[in-house]
């Protein structure tokens, strides 16, 4: 079985799927890529429906016996169920639908926020060509000409803000972990915050326990191996277009 | 005797996920009709249930569940009967991305049109201020914008052509994945199925131009198939306005 993992910076998508990787003892044939320049549209690579229309936006490919994967929860959950390590889902139904569901809310509320934030901060320098999404290419089109309006940003600040006062909420019981145990949901979670401490640094304000979280989590030999990929000094501050904010507001 | 409540408005997009999947798991649920149309899925009974206001929700023994995704790996994990998850990992990943997929980025354009087209005009008609009042208790900032618009016909021209794109493009988005294998994500019926039927299902009657016998030979294939099993049938039945009855349109021989 070959499987070979297209990766960038280890912050975002990027971060979960690699932490998740090693957590799980999977043995992976890594690639790095530039999510920035847009390697990811390149020819070179697969361009199945689910690469060109995934709802990450720019995030790793992962490609399992010559099936491109992408989004990367589902990469995760899928290294979850084939690896070694310990589990990184809970095995009881309602507390997987608890981690779902708080996934699900990254996903849909937190990413968005953080990558229109996150591209803002550190434009890109061009679009790159060979977008098949007509409505990711705008996204790009956006992030480089810098054309995030006011409204927007303040929102996505006020969505950031609401997932550390979540994360406060969760760890008030004095629980290691979002979900108890560690989970997909601890990985998701920081991918997308962590990027967030210097573009937002009032969320960070006051919150103990997101802190302490946060210093644990770095702490686990997995995610420090993930952050080690890294060959930027801070790949926090490494953005692409992420998944677009809800139409519906 | 069931120790599973299911609060829901028609089969119909998010609501019939949750319900189509039980009625498949054969799972006995007290069935728990709201109106959406009545707006009760913001009165004070249901917020005791789910705050947030959205529908659907369950409950089971002494859980709340909402998200009507994440309801529908759960019940499959949850209780007996046929396993409407994938075993195989890459089937696994490719059922999640395509339910993300339909529930982020087909669904919205899907349901701007519809309720612009129906849903708006369905309450246009009711009181101006017992409206205001109505909207004035959704708990969600998001949902009151939502309806405002639905029901003042606010949808601007951009959005409308946006949402019709993006249903064109997901229409054939659809067709390709149907003409690779039997099912949505794999070659068995499951959960990836459920939520694309709930979506799909009254395409050939709300986009005759764009989805039909000789344009998507594979969706009409695939609607036709889950239209004919019992668990649909038994789910629709519990269908109480024409938006659930545009089903029988799949009773149609291929042309």
């Amino acid at each position: 079985m070959t499987r070979i993992l297209y990766h960038g910076q280890p912050n975002g998508p990027s971060f979960t799927v690699l932490a998740a990787a090693f957590e799980k003892d999977v043995t992976l044939d890594l690639r790095e890529f530039d999510l920035v320049a847009g390697d990811r549209h390149a020819p070179a690579l697969p361009h199945p429906i689910e690469v060109d229309q995934s709802i990450e936006g720019e995030g790793p490919v992962f490609i399992v016996d010559g099936v491109a994967m992408t989004d990367s929860v589902f990469l995760a959950c899928y290294l979850d169920e084939i690896g070694s390590g310990p589990a990184l889902r809970p095995a009881d139904p309602y507390a997987r639908w608890q981690m779902m569901a708080w996934c699900r809310y990254v996903i849909e509320r937190v990413a968005p926020a953080a990558a229109c934030l996150g591209v803002a901060a550190h434009p890109p320098a061009a679009v790159p060509a060979g977008i098949a999404s007509a409505d990711l290419e705008q996204r790009w089109r956006d992030a480089v000409e810098g054309r995030a309006d006011e409204a927007r940003l303040a929102d996505s600040r006020v969505k950031i803000a609401q997932a550390v006062e979540k994360l406060e909420t969760q760890l008030a019981d004095g629980r290691d972990w979002l979900m108890g145990d560690f989970s997909i949901a601890d990985l998701e979670t920081h991918a997308w915050l962590a990027g967030m401490r210097s573009i937002v640094p009032e969320a960070f304000a006051a919150s103990p326990l997101t802190n302490a979280w946060e210093i644990r989590l770095r702490a686990r030999p997995a995610v420090a191996r993930a952050l080690g990929l890294a060959n930027v000094a801070h790949p926090e501050a490494i953005w692409a277009p992420g998944p677009e904010i809800n139409r519906w507001g | 005797m069931t120790d599973v409540t299911l609060y829901h408005w028609e089969p119909n997009a998010n609501s019939g996920k949750p319900m189509l999947a039980l009625f498949e798991k054969g799972v006995a649920f007290d069935s728990h009709y709201l109106d959406l149309l009545n707006f009760d899925q913001h009165k004070p009974d249901y917020l005791a249930v789910n705050p947030l206001g959205t529908i659907p929700a369950m409950t089971h023994g002494q859980h709340v569940l909402t998200e009507s995704t994440a309801i529908m790996e759960y019940v499959d994990e949850a209780f007996d009967g046929p396993r409407l998850m994938p075993v195989d990992p890459v089937d696994q990943w490719r059922t999640r991305w395509w339910m993300k997929f339909l529930d982020q980025w087909l669904a919205p354009s899907f349901s701007m049109i519809g309720w612009s087209v129906f849903v708006g005009p369905s309450v246009r008609q009711k009181d101006p201020a017992e409206l205001e009042a109505a909207i004035d208790r959704i708990p969600m900032p998001e949902r009151r914008i939502a309806w405002r618009k639905a029901i003042n016909g606010a949808f601007s021209a951009e959005e409308m052509a946006e949402s019709q794109r993006r249903v064109a493009l997901g229409i054939t988005y659809l067709e390709q994945a149907l003409g690779q294998r039997d099912w949505l994500a794999s070659n068995s019926y499951g959960l990836a199925d459920i939520n694309g039927f709930n979506l799909a299902y009254a395409m050939p009657l709300s986009q005759p131009q764009l989805c039909n016998d000789d344009l998507t030979p594979n969706i009409m294939r695939w609607l036709r198939a889950i239209y004919a099993r019992p668990a649909t049938r038994a789910c629709w039945a519990l269908g109480r306005t024409d938006l659930a009855r545009r089903i029988s349109l799949l009773e149609s021989e291929p042309a």
